[in-house]
């Protein structure tokens, strides 16, 4: 699973975890990441999805010829510095960027020959797309007609998912996209029968459109292994659908067999848009184009209300009334998840959070946090000006419930009980308490539980103590 | 992902001094074509780094300064083609943009017999008002219902390079333009690349929490460059970015524009004069006679022989008052400036 809340943008300090790509990406052999470093817009995206400081450190050794002492660099950095200095080193290293040298720091000759290369442009490698040249027949189609296929792609997906539970089967998306699905775990088809949703499903639901995103392309980039298409090029076709231009059309004629396959399942997804299947040219939407960077890959929700919907359309009250501006289907779907619904408006739903919708939603595997944040980053405009933003009864009760699920914990271990006398009962159970294993005991029943760790050591104990009586 | 930032830079073009600069006779000469290719090097590092960083390039030329690239303003329609397959997009328009607003104001510049002084200042205003102007406009948006607080232009920073002497006539309006900065808490980096150190800039760079550098080697342009400018404040705080060891807090007298080791500040009005005057030019005030010439005696190039101590030199300017603005009469008289200000202002005449 990747980050649970990547809105929130971390701070330099703080350990924000890495990017999901690039533990992945970590996970792949030196010869898949040389191979995919010697295109300069792979290098570029990489570098981009790295965290401020590694980004720094390659800068800084990015533009030397020859390597230079680790302590050199050392003597910049400051004494709070220290411990994410390490980290970031870690990270490169890992990555392969920074061959792990303790003495000497220079970047791997691949990744800096393409990084500059991106940098100061130039070369011949064509790795930022190939323009497709003027086309008589058709004009390109305008930036907000591909925002609207992007957003309606993605959201029959979202849509197809949060419905499959209820029975209500609206537009199904591809079968692609059906076989991903259910590949990632977020939905599961018991005994054959139609798709349901799962647990992480659910938690997927309601994570932000960028971590979505790429939660499925690693699902993806998961699945290209086993279906036999080559890591490198399926990665560096969707880097250099990072770096393309928004509303610009480019050419298919200098993709590679296997990129040429993937354009149908990005065309699923939403990421790309071609007039049809057959098109020898294609355009990338919002979703490829902003893979890279922290703007909204979605500019505005469908539906006939609008514009504002996109920056928050929920207001909660003490009460724990929810009105949330929306006919947005898949909104008021998400919703559904975990408040009771009362009334329906042309653009308004009222609905309330009650113990039995919130028990729900817990049931279906979503988490106290995951809705608490999912009402704060869709919060309306008008709630935005509370402090703190959710009124904290209702957080609080909502992690109350949370808490409720949690009542009972199980545990296993071992009943130990028929002491012979009182003396020996306690003499072994005195025994378990030094080794600090006992769960729970009864002097008057004579017995004692003890936790599945200790059971080797108490029972040698018994055992000992039975030969040495005999 | 991280925050964004928001980077100005001021390039200085002024033809003479650049000629001076790329000579061979200098031990690193950098000639000018050779600057603009790290520059933007540099610049389209700043724009790698996060989709979202926003980039204003400002050239200060003699007697002017224009906007040479911003990244808020729409592509131009010349970029509409077909776009280079071997380069990422954003920096095939900055570059394109860059030389050509570059080669077009060189050639309109006329040959003058006397070059018209750099305009530095203009430059320096013109970015400090771009930037306020990107904060304001996005926390108006807000207002009208937009989704976060108060949106500020996140760490703005404004990279001075410069290759001119000081002027000392600019010596107010860049004092104002610190303070703005203060102010507006954006952060003045400088890099002097060529000539004798500035000392305005170095206050700029001192008072506003920017480090200034002046390149021993200015043909490694770049690399200074990356290591110092490049990292936002919130990475400077991990690593370190050298700033200097001793600043030059010298200021320019009102009358003459004179740079001056001891000053005579109007008790008034704080304006700096470089020899005891009668009347205060800026604010009017009139100085007894008695202090002028108490004061006269005191002027180091003539050591009076009953002064009991030099009074000593004017070190620092008021950092939270701007200068020249006349302020309420509650006192007057002339008073040699020290750092506190009591005792030697006499009642008027």
């Amino acid at each position: 699973m990747a980050a649970a809340n990547p809105d929130e943008h971390g701070d330099v300090n703080s350990e924000a975890s890495p990017h999901a790509l690039l533990t992945f990406l970590q996970s792949q052999s030196q010869n898949t990441l040389s191979r995919l470093y010697q295109k300069p817009s792979s290098c570029l995206s990489i570098f981009r999805l790295l965290g401020p400081l590694d980004r720094q450190l390659v800068m800084n050794l990015l533009w030397l010829d020859s390597a230079i002492p680790a302590s050199t660099m050392n003597a910049w950095v400051t004494r709070e510095g220290r411990k994410p200095y390490e980290a970031s080193l870690g990270i490169l290293s890992r990555l392969h960027i920074l061959p792990s040298s303790p003495v000497k720091l220079a970047l791997n000759p691949t990744f800096k020959t393409s990084l500059r290369q991106a940098i100061t442009g130039g070369g011949t490698s064509g790795s930022f797309g190939v323009p497709a040249g003027n086309d008589d027949k058709h004009t390109t189609p305008s930036v907000e007609k591909l925002d609207a296929y992007a957003l309606e792609r993605w959201e029959t997906i979202l849509h197809y998912m949060v419905s499959s539970g209820s029975g209500r089967y609206p537009a199904k998306p591809s079968q692609g996209v059906l076989l991903l699905l259910q590949r990632s775990g977020l939905m599961t088809s018991p005994h054959g029968a139609a798709l349901q949703i799962t647990s992480s499903g659910f938690q997927f639901l309601l994570y932000s459109p960028h971590t979505q995103l790429w939660e499925l392309l690693l699902q993806y980039l998961h699945m290209a292994e086993e279906r036999q298409m080559d890591l490198v090029e399926v990665l560096s076709f969707l880097f250099m659908l990072s770096t393309m231009e928004l509303g610009r059309e480019y050419s298919t004629e200098h993709l590679s067999g296997t990129q040429t396959a993937m354009l149908e399942d990005l065309r699923d997804y939403g990421i790309i848009w071609q007039r049809k299947a057959s098109s020898r040219r294609f355009n990338p939407t919002r979703l490829a184009t902003t893979l890279t960077s922290s703007a909204p890959p979605l500019p505005t929700t469908s539906g006939s209300g609008g514009t504002t919907q996109s920056q928050g359309f929920i207001v909660l009250e003490t009460n724990y009334r929810i009105y949330a501006y929306t006919d947005n289907p898949l909104q008021i779907a998400i919703l559904n998840l975990f408040i009771t619904l009362k009334s329906r408006f042309p653009n308004l739903v009222v609905g309330a959070i009650t113990r039995e919708s919130v028990k729900k939603a817990l049931a279906n595997g979503i988490t106290a946090d995951q809705i608490i944040s999912y009402l704060t980053t869709h919060a309306h405009p008008q709630m935005r000006r509370n402090k703190p933003l959710l009124p904290v009864t209702v957080q609080d009760q909502i992690r109350l419930w949370e808490l409720e699920k949690n009542r009972v914990k199980s545990q296993e271990g071992y009943l130990y009980t028929a002491f012979a006398s009182q003396a020996d009962y306690e003499y072994v159970l005195d025994y378990a308490k030094k080794l600090d294993v006992v769960l729970w005991e009864s002097a008057a029943r004579r017995c004692f539980f003890g936790s599945l760790e200790g059971h080797a050591n108490i029972r040698g104990f018994i055992e000992r103590r039975t030969a040495g009586n005999v | 992902m991280d925050k964004p930032s928001h980077l100005s830079v001021v390039v200085d073009l002024s033809p003479s001094q650049w000629h001076l600069c790329g000579q061979s006779s200098n031990s690193h000469p950098l000639p000018l074509s050779a600057f603009l290719s790290q520059l933007l090097a540099f610049l389209n590092a700043h724009i790698a780094c996060n989709d979202e960083n926003t980039l204003s390039v400002y050239g200060a030329l003699p007697g002017k300064s224009i906007l040479l690239y911003s990244s808020a303003t729409a592509v131009p329609e010349e970029f509409t083609g077909p776009a280079d397959p071997n380069t990422y997009r954003p920096f095939e328009v900055l570059d394109s943009t860059m030389m050509n607003s570059i080669s077009d104001r060189v050639e309109a510049l006329t040959d003058l017999e006397q070059e018209p002084p750099i305009g530095l200042v203009g430059a320096l205003t013109k970015s400090l008002c771009y930037i306020n102007r990107m904060s304001n406009a996005s926390s108006t948006s807000t207002a009208a219902g937009g989704v976060q607080g108060p949106v500020v232009l996140p760490d703005p920073r404004i990279l001075v390079v410069s290759v001119s002497p000081d002027e000392s006539s600019s010596y107010i309006p860049i004092m104002n333009s610190i303070f703005s900065a203060q102010k507006l808490k954006v952060t003045i980096d400088v890099c002097k690349l060529y000539g004798p150190e500035s000392v305005f800039l170095q206050q700029a760079a001192h008072l506003t929490g920017g480090s200034y550098i002046y390149l021993e080697r200015p043909d490694a342009l770049l690399q200074y460059l990356t290591m110092a400018f490049l990292p936002p404040p919130a990475v400077r705080q991990l690593l370190s970015v050298p700033t200097q060891d001793k600043v030059d807090f010298r200021a320019a007298c009102f009358c003459h524009k004179n740079i001056v080791d001891i000053g005579f500040v109007c008790s008034v009005c704080l304006s700096i004069f470089c020899q005891p005057v009668p009347v205060c030019s800026t604010c009017r005030t009139k100085f007894p006679i008695k202090t002028l010439q108490r004061l006269n005696a005191s002027k180091p190039a003539a050591p009076a022989p009953r002064t009991p101590a030099p009074t000593p030199p004017a070190t620092s300017l008021p950092r939270s008052q701007s200068i020249g603005t006349p302020r309420s009469s509650m006192g007057n008289g002339l008073v040699a400036p020290s750092p506190s200000r009591n005792g030697t202002s006499l009642p008027p005449r």
